[in-house]
Formats: C-alpha cells, sequence, structure tokens
C-alpha cells in the first residue's frame, strides 16, 4: 500500500498570504494607535478643554443633518420608482444616480458660489425685485447650509440601497399586508421600512462615512469637524500629536459605527430569496403622477442638474482662460491615479474575497471584515497614519504611498460587488473545480476570473470614480507637484476663484456621469431590478 | 476489497461528531446507495472520499491505496473520484462540451463521442448550461465524471432536484450507464425508491452510525432495528406472547373469518391497483392492503403469517427518538 505523508494544512500558503496583506494594511492603523498611547497626555487634556467638544458637536449636528435630509431624499423616489409606472420613471431611474459623479467639495463651491452676493440669485432679484433682494442676502457659509448640500450630493447613496431592497421585496408581502387589512402606507412603514431596515442602515453608514470623511466643503465652509481639526492641527499648528489623538478619537467613533453596522445586519438580516415573485407596479396616469414626478425632480434637479448648469455656465465665461495643455495633464493625472490604483484595488480584493472563500475558516473571514474598516476611515486619517509609519523610509509623496493609502480607503468599495457575485455562485463550483483537478490558482484563473468578469468590470467603475473625486488622500500624500482634477478644483476654489475651477469640475462629472450611466445600465442587466 | 471504509470519523466540533465510527466495504463495480435523513451527514461523507472534507478519524482505502487515513491525505485532484453534486454545478461560462472536457487529460478524450452516445447528449453539445433542461443537466454532470474514468462515482442526490414525471425514467438511465462502465458508485439520497430501485446494497446511515448494510431485500424482510425497518417503508405493531413484534402491511391479509385481529378502519385510499387501508387495532394504527374498497368506520379482520413477524427490542424505538 502507498502512503502518501503530506497532511499539510489546506490552501496554507493563500492562508498566510492574506493574514500578511492584511497586517500590512492595517500597519497605518496600528502605527495610529501606537502613537496615541505613546504621545504626551496634555495635548489630550488641552484637546478636551478646547476644541473637542466644538468638533464633536459640529461633526454629530452635521451627521444628523445630512441623514434626515439623504433619507428623505433617497427612500421616497425610491419607493415610487420601484413601485409605479409613471413618465419619467426610467430617465429618474438613472437620473437620480448622477449627483454620486459630483464630488461633495464641488457641489458645496458651486451652491455657495450660486448663492453669494454676485451670484445668479442675488443679481436676478437686485436686478427685478430689489424689495426681495435683502432677503437674500444672507451668509450661507453655515453648517446647516452644508448639511443641506451634503444631503443633496450624498443622497444616492440611500436611493440605490432602498431601491434594491424595495425591488427585492416581492409581492407576497403586499399581498399578505392587503390581505391583513393595511394601506398602502401602512404597508410601506409597517412592513417595507423594517423589512428594508439593513439595507437603508447600509446605505445610512455610508452617508455617515463621506460625511466624517468630507474635507473639502467642510473646510470650504469653516465648519470645524473632526477631520478639518486633524488638518489644522497638523498643517497649520504643526501638532502632530494633536492630530494623532483627534484621529484616533475619530477611529473610536468610526469603530463603534461600524460595529454597530455590523451588528445591526447580523440581527436583522432578510433573505428574499424565498419571496422573489416581483410586485406588479401600478400604473399611473399623467395627472395623478404629477406629484411623484415633483418629489423625484427635487434631489436631481437640486443634487444634479442645477449645479451641472451653473458649473457649464462658468466654464462658457472663463473658455478664455482655460490652459487645455493643462487641462489634458491633469485629466491623464487623474485618470492615471484612478485606473491604476482601481486595478491594483480589485486585483487585492478578489485575493481576500478569494482566500476567504476557498479557506472558510473564521480567521479569514474576520480578516476581510476587518479590512473592510478602510473605507469608513476618513483619508486624512489614513495619510498621517502612513506618514507616521513610511517618514523613516523617505517614501512620503511617491506613488506607492498614494496608492496604499487609496487601497486601504477603497479596498471595501471594490469588494463590495464581487462578493455578491462570489456568493451567487454555489460552493459545488470550487469543489467540482477541485474534484476535476484544479489547483487554487487554477480554479481562480479558469473559474472565478471568467465568471465574475462583470461584478470586476462593475467594482472597477466604483473604485475609478471614488479615486477620482477623492480628495483629502491626494492633498496629502500626492507627489510633488502632481496634480489631479480633484485637488486642482479644490486649490482654486479655496482661493476663491471657483469660475477658474469650474472647468476641472465639469471633467470629472462628465467623466464620472458616463461611467456611472454604465455602471447602472449593467447593473439592471445583472441584478434585474424591475 | 476494493472501497474500504475504517472506523471513518468526521466532526467540525469535536463534541458533537457527523460520522461517529462508519466501516464498509464494496465489491468492484458494486452500487451502493446510502440512506439517510436530511443534514445526517450523507454529503460530508461523499466530500470525505472525495478529498473536500478530511476526516478525523479511522481511513478510506481505495482499490488498495489510502486516500485518507492518520497522516495520509491524497489530494482531491489525485483520488480518481468523480463527483457528482447535487445541484448539477455546471460551469456558467463553458458549454456543454467544454464543461465535459473541462481540465480533461488528453488520454480521455478518445472517449467523448461514446460519454456523448450513452448519455444522449450529442446535439446539445454547443449549449450552455441555461439552455439545458434539470435532466440534461445533471446527465451533462455524470458525462463529465465518468470521461475521466473515475474508480468511484459519488452521486449526491442525483434526483431531488427532478420532476417526478422525469425522475423514474432519470434512474433508469443512470443505471444503464453506471451499469454499462462498470462504475463503482455510491449513491446519497433520503429517497428510498432511489435506493430499493437501483442499489445492488443499502447502507443505513442515522447519528453518525452504520444501522444497516445489506441487500435491499434482506434490508426490507430483516430490517437490523426499527429505524431501518420503519424507514423502508410503514409497519404495523402487534402485540404477539406478551411481546412486541411488527409487521409490513403487504403480509397482512383481509379475511372473511372472525380472527383475534380486527382492525377498525379509518380510511381507504385507491391507489390504482388496490385501496391501502389506514385502520386501528388496540390503539395501534396499522396499514394493508386490500383489492376491494372498505368502508369506513367499518370492523375488518386480518391475519398473517407468524414467520413473518420482525421483533426488535423494546428500548429500539426510544433509542432513536
Amino acid at each position: 500500500m502507498e502512503i502518501k505523508k503530506i497532511f499539510i494544512l489546506e490552501n496554507k500558503r493563500w492562508v498566510l498570504g492574506s493574514i500578511f496583506l492584511a497586517i500590512v494594511f492595517l500597519s497605518p492603523i496600528i502605527a495610529l494607535f501606537v502613537n496615541f498611547f505613546s504621545s504626551d497626555k496634555n495635548t489630550l487634556i488641552y484637546l478636551l478643554e478646547t476644541v473637542l467638544l466644538d468638533y464633536s458637536f459640529n461633526t454629530i449636528y452635521l451627521i444628523f443633518i445630512v441623514s434626515i435630509f439623504s433619507l428623505f431624499l433617497g427612500i421616497i423616489p425610491a419607493w415610487y420608482i420601484s413601485n409605479y409606472k409613471f413618465f419619467g420613471r426610467n430617465f429618474f431611474d438613472i437620473a437620480l444616480y448622477l449627483p454620486l459623479a459630483i464630488p461633495s467639495y464641488i457641489m458645496g463651491f458651486t451652491y455657495i458660489d450660486i448663492l453669494s452676493y454676485t451670484g445668479p440669485i442675488q443679481s436676478f432679484f437686485r436686478s427685478n425685485a430689489s424689495f426681495l433682494a435683502d432677503y437674500f442676502n444672507n451668509d450661507y457659509l453655515q453648517i446647516e447650509v452644508l448639511g443641506i448640500i451634503l444631503g443633496f450630493a450624498l443622497y444616492p447613496y440611500l436611493y440605490a440601497a432602498s431601491r434594491i431592497s424595495f425591488s427585492m421585496i416581492g409581492s407576497n408581502y403586499f399581498n399578505i399586508s392587503k390581505n391583513l387589512g393595511l394601506s398602502k402606507l401602512q404597508t410601506f412603514y409597517k412592513v417595507i421600512l423594517p423589512l428594508s431596515r439593513p439595507a437603508i442602515f447600509s446605505g445610512l453608514f455610508l452617508v455617515i462615512m463621506e460625511v466624517l470623511n468630507e474635507y473639502g466643503a467642510v473646510k470650504y465652509f469653516g465648519v470645524n469637524t473632526y477631520t478639518t481639526g486633524i488638518f489644522r492641527s497638523w498643517f497649520s499648528l504643526g501638532d502632530v500629536g494633536g492630530a494623532i489623538q483627534l484621529a484616533c478619537i475619530l477611529l473610536f467613533v468610526v469603530m463603534v459605527l461600524f460595529i454597530l453596522e455590523k451588528q445591526s445586519l447580523k440581527k436583522s438580516k432578510f433573505y428574499y430569496g424565498k419571496n422573489v415573485k416581483i410586485q406588479q407596479m401600478i400604473s399611473l396616469k399623467t395627472i395623478s403622477s404629477a406629484p411623484i414626478i415633483l418629489v423625484c425632480s427635487i434631489p436631481f434637479l437640486f443634487g444634479f442638474l442645477i449645479p451641472c448648469v451653473f458649473i457649464v455656465f462658468n466654464v462658457i465665461q472663463t473658455y478664455n482662460e482655460i490652459n487645455f495643455h493643462k487641462l489634458f495633464i491633469l485629466v491623464n493625472n487623474s485618470v492615471f491615479v484612478s485606473s491604476l490604483s482601481s486595478i491594483i484595488i480589485i486585483l487585492i480584493a478578489l485575493f481576500f474575497l478569494f482566500v476567504e472563500r476557498i479557506s472558510k475558516n473564521k480567521i479569514n473571514s474576520q480578516i476581510s471584515n476587518l479590512i473592510s474598516l478602510g473605507y469608513a476611515i476618513p483619508g486624512a486619517v489614513i495619510g498621517l497614519g502612513l506618514i507616521i509609519l513610511f517618514s523613516p523610509f523617505s517614501l512620503i509623496g511617491s506613488f506607492f504611498i498614494l496608492f496604499f493609502a487609496y487601497i486601504i480607503r477603497f479596498l471595501a468599495v471594490a469588494k463590495s460587488p464581487i462578493k455578491s457575485s462570489l456568493e451567487k455562485h454555489p460552493e459545488t463550483f470550487d469543489d467540482t473545480g477541485k474534484n476535476l483537478g484544479l489547483s487554487p490558482l487554477s480554479l481562480l484563473k479558469k473559474i472565478h476570473l471568467p465568471i465574475n468578469k462583470f461584478a470586476l468590470i462593475s467594482a472597477f467603475i466604483v473604485t475609478f470614480i471614488d479615486v477620482m473625486k477623492e480628495l483629502p488622500i491626494t492633498l496629502i500624500l500626492r507627489p510633488f507637484n502632481f496634480d489631479t482634477l480633484a485637488t486642482k478644483t479644490y486649490e482654486f476654489a479655496v482661493e476663491e476663484m471657483i469660475p477658474l475651477s469650474s472647468i476641472y469640475s465639469l471633467v470629472i462629472i462628465l467623466i464620472g456621469s458616463v461611467m456611472l450611466l454604465f455602471l447602472k445600465k449593467f447593473i439592471n442587466k445583472q441584478i434585474n431590478v424591475s | 476489497m476494493y472501497l474500504e471504509i475504517k472506523n471513518l470519523v468526521k466532526h467540525y466540533d469535536s463534541k458533537f461528531p457527523i460520522i461517529k465510527d462508519l466501516s464498509f466495504k464494496v465489491k468492484k463495480g458494486q452500487l451502493i446507495s446510502f440512506l439517510g435523513e436530511s443534514g445526517s451527514g450523507k454529503t460530508t461523507f461523499l466530500k470525505c472520499i472525495a478529498g473536500l472534507e478530511k476526516i478525523n478519524g479511522g481511513s478510506i482505502t481505495l482499490n488498495s491505496k489510502y486516500l485518507n487515513a492518520e497522516n495520509v491525505f491524497i489530494k482531491p485532484q489525485e483520488r480518481k473520484v468523480g463527483f457528482v453534486f447535487q445541484d448539477y454545478p455546471l460551469f456558467p461560462h463553458l458549454n456543454l462540451e467544454e464543461n465535459i472536457l473541462f481540465n480533461l487529460e488528453k488520454k480521455y478524450l478518445k472517449k467523448f463521442n461514446y460519454i456523448l452516445k450513452l448519455t444522449r447528449l450529442k446535439y446539445l453539445v454547443d449549449r450552455y448550461p441555461h439552455e439545458l433542461s434539470g435532466g440534461e443537466q445533471q446527465r451533462a454532470c455524470i458525462a463529465r465524471a465518468l470521461i475521466r474514468e473515475p474508480e468511484l462515482l459519488l452521486l449526491d442526490e442525483p434526483f431531488s432536484n427532478l420532476d417526478a414525471t422525469i425522475k423514474e425514467a432519470m434512474r433508469e438511465e443512470i443505471y444503464k450507464i453506471i451499469k454499462e462502465t462498470k462504475t463503482t458508485t455510491i449513491l446519497v439520497t433520503h429517497d428510498i425508491k432511489d435506493a430499493m430501485n437501483i442499489s445492488d446494497k443499502i447502507i443505513i446511515f442515522k447519528a453518525g452510525v452504520l444501522q444497516q448494510y445489506a441487500d435491499p431485500v434482506k434490508m426490507y424482510c430483516e430490517p437490523a432495528n426499527c429505524y431501518c425497518a420503519e424507514i423502508l417503508g410503514d409497519m404495523n405493531k402487534i402485540f404477539h406472547n406478551n411481546e412486541t413484534y411488527y409487521i409490513r402491511p403487504e403480509k397482512v391479509k383481509i379475511i372473511s373469518k372472525k380472527s383475534k385481529y380486527k382492525v377498525e378502519v379509518h380510511k381507504c385510499f385507491f391507489q390504482g391497483k388496490e385501496y391501502k387501508v389506514k385502520g386501528r387495532m388496540n390503539n395501534e394504527i396499522w396499514h394493508f392492503f386490500s383489492k376491494e374498497y372498505v368502508r369506513e368506520k367499518e370492523d375488518v379482520y386480518v391475519d398473517f403469517g407468524k414467520k413473518d413477524l420482525i421483533y426488535f427490542d423494546p428500548v429500539c424505538k426510544n433509542f432513536f427518538k
């Protein structure tokens, strides 16, 4: 009898590789915490006594306003579009995603320009209704205004989450509710909203994370939040210790929110699979659909159309001042960093998810969750962590560090579509592959790469758009003299030269919109959302 | 012996073993049905043989080679074990031909046409999995496994996803294919009919332990315990000579004369060829067959041969509860 002594831990190399990579990607965060405990405690006391309360209040207040607006702007149109047929439904279904193409800082700069003394609104009233002009002559750089603007910029996260959830809740629930005597409104808030809670909570979590990460608009409005505080301590006051302590406090808040989100999903994980009979949509006549059209138009108008029209107007006004050579270089830079980093991020995301799948052990599943935390960590915190970690190696200001930061921040973004695609394929694919003689690498190449190619393309698009819009990381870690469309837009805006920044904003929006439209068509085909 | 499972133990949590101690032997070319309830560890057992799961104790030997034992583990791809999974996992990005030939060694290519003919898939080679019916997908999976000339074929609930109308035809067809290729096969199922109709031998598995391993006739007529008896069909309970005995419904005959076995009829189900009668005798539910309709609430007298009575230890029923 032949006895072969090869009893080795299955897929050992893959598992060890993923643990090693996870440690590498978490090292900046670990470095921050190590510095937090070894830094001067007096700084923390000083922060507590002076700015911390102000930062905390502003951050929470801003999150509150943005959340309320995003919830209304995202959920209500998603409900109508998922359940009613009306004039313009297909248009709105795509158009309501478009604000995602506009970075929130561009939205902030643009609205302040629109509302300013020299902007079109005040100019119009001064010329045509001077008695009303004074009512519009206000200081709009207020936290409440910022909250509303960010609400318009970020509601698509909630729209997307609710839209998919509402579409996947089958007709059985509607029929049972009707049978139990519930009206449409009662069905909505007693059945549909609780069933969609995990999806809505995930969307809201993304909105909150975006608010915590927001730097450009918050700085422009002069609102002191944790993120602006980190920048202020670090760059204006030269107090790296203070910046680290603020970053760690912010990180703690983020971790609490992250755990809450995971817990909420775990507790209320609903399985729609058994109730997949699609709900029939209700056709509405033009007159009765007017209020719905209005409800769907508001987020699109204020979140996309008005800022876009204004930006286009500014571009036309400043056309002669546009340096096309510089613009070309900036587009080139943006596309270069966005596409290269997106490819790297997707490959790493695929690696982690694949190892999680083939190893089937809890460690890999925890690793996968832990590295997803990066999306919840503001860019400024990641930047600070990397600087602490890599300063001794003179690597700051290199593409390596910039991409490193993008990987930490956007790995979760790339993972999401790949993960849902992988989960759709049964484990027996892997077992069959093994049974037919495939090694893990061949399994990845011959089976998972081809059958998940659409998910990989989707992951590329969402990561590309996010990297292109990203501001704090790029501002802190970009190589010397290397500008992108995002950094240039910000530089012009803070110098109060918003019209000149418009061409850069417009290009970001154009590239983002085209990719979003492509992605939306793509997703609808893939998941067959009605 | 061709396949030998010896004292096999498998657990994910040592406190709750899925397979406690399993031993049996299979001769070359035999078709063995592995019968057990859902969730009893049948698929896990097949995965252990295929090398997709590692065992925690005992050994698996195939064709005089250890596949898995203490310090021995042959990789799944080196075992020559074909596995047809329950959900017919054909790769969606490959057509039928590409699926069958997937990762196939060149030496097996010459068998392609033979396998296609055998599985009646010749005219479907260009189709993608979503363009095939359940039965065609199943045959494709079997073709993909058989073309590699496996030393052992494992079928995991191969008929569970098929409509009742085509299930019987598929069962016969697969039996023919397996017997023609003389492939040693283990068929995992929870359906008694599958096991009874096509198996050379049946294994009944419960609570992580093999309950009985015998040919279908012996298993039906001489079940090792009350669990094996009940899993293969109805049993009627009767007190005789101060002991509890059991008897199969088909061994019970309605008689016109009065006897000491009187049954009060509850229901009479028409089953085509005959009626199945459900009734009560001495507070026990009884089933038997009748050529004619028997009216409900009427009393009928039955009798049976004493040699057909089956005896089990009185604790047997409680043990399996």
